[in-house]
């Protein structure tokens, strides 16, 4: 699944049937590399961070959560990993021979397990794997 | 694979981590090796109005160099630079004095005037990055109009800072564009040695 097919779907909870938010960012940790968290929008409770074990499952149509408990306050380690300096889209991509290969405009992901599978680029795709960092500059992979 | 890089796409170039920072940019490239080889960066702070950083980046700690970015592991690949300045201290003149200087021959025909410094890195960093040639503003009596063209040099060499010389058999090889170039400096070193 892409990162931008995914994007505005509903979040809601099984208990209650209703929509507790919307999906509006990724938290990706890049040592894994994989997605931690959903950051959601509209939420109706305090939080807005969705730890990704707390998903019963990341459907076609929605993202379902056992009840409004599932979305809570970025703890330390998503907060770290939250954030502009640290998403994915629009940012240049680094070898670490120090060449860049172009932007990242998608990101291919398992929603079973919410591991990344590929960087989508312009020139074609880049195997997740060779994912070293993403920081306010670049994104890193290996040469 | 190896690639060649001017000294001057090397400067401002991005110093990037392997999280993705841009920690600082190349401000000027230090010689190493009697001016044949990079022996590190002096660094700028990122953005408009940062001046001089206190910290240098010894060669030994680049992962990559290319054409868009030195990269290395983390911060801790920074030294302090009067440390490292110290230990570039190897004495004769640096391949950073030979701009300006006089290209001449050793039958004493003058080729022009060194703009630029021709470098090569050794597949994605970690090996060498040696000095392999100069881009020269081509003397009027070289009849070779004023493009610039680019030279490659011996792996020794003689320099004064006012003249640089090379032998005669230079000449032959010298090209206009660097994506040629790497052939014609593996050339012209053949050549040089079946001389000897």
């Amino acid at each position: 699944m892409l990162f931008s097919e995914a994007l505005g779907r509903s979040v809601v909870r099984t208990d209650t049937a209703s929509t507790v938010g919307r999906v509006s960012d990724y938290v990706v940790d890049p040592r894994l590399p994989g997605v931690v968290a959903l950051i959601l929008s509209k939420t109706s409770s305090q939080g807005s961070a969705l730890p990704w074990p707390n998903i019963i499952a990341f459907g076609v149509d929605a993202v379902t959560v056992p009840s409004a408990a599932a979305v809570v306050e970025p703890d330390p380690y998503l907060a770290e990993l939250a954030g502009k300096p640290h998403t994915l889209l629009h940012k240049r991509v680094l070898t670490t021979s120090g060449v860049q290969l172009g932007t990242v405009l998608d990101v291919d992901f398992d929603p079973t397990i919410g591991r990344l599978a590929a960087l989508l680029l312009e020139q074609g795709p880049i195997d997740a794997a060779r994912l070293l960092g993403v920081g306010s500059y670049a994104v890193m992979v290996r040469a | 694979m190896s690639i060649l890089l001017r000294s001057s796409e090397i400067n401002k170039l991005p110093v990037v981590t392997f999280a993705g920072e841009d920690i600082a940019q190349v401000k000027d490239i230090m010689y190493a090796a009697h001016g044949g080889q990079i022996g590190g960066f002096t660094l700028n702070g990122r953005g408009m109005f940062s001046g001089p950083l206190k910290t240098a980046l010894p060669w030994e700690s680049v992962v990559g160099l290319g054409p868009d970015a030195v990269v290395i592991r983390d911060e801790g690949a920074l030294t302090p630079t009067e440390s490292l300045l110290a230990a570039m201290q190897s004495g004769g003149p640096s391949a950073g004095d030979i701009l300006g200087s006089q290209v001449l021959t050793d039958d004493g025909a003058a080729l022009g005037v060194v703009v630029d410094v021709v470098i090569e890195v050794a597949d994605g960093g970690g090996g060498q990055a040696d000095v392999v040639g100069y881009e020269i503003d081509p003397a009027e009596g070289v009849g070779r109009g004023t493009n610039r063209m680019l030279i490659p040099l011996p792996d020794t060499m003689s320099a004064s800072g006012e003249y640089l010389m090379v032998p005669a058999a230079a000449r032959e090889f010298v090209t206009d564009d660097l994506a040629g170039f790497g052939a014609a400096v593996d050339d012209f070193r053949a050549h040089l040695r079946g001389q000897r």
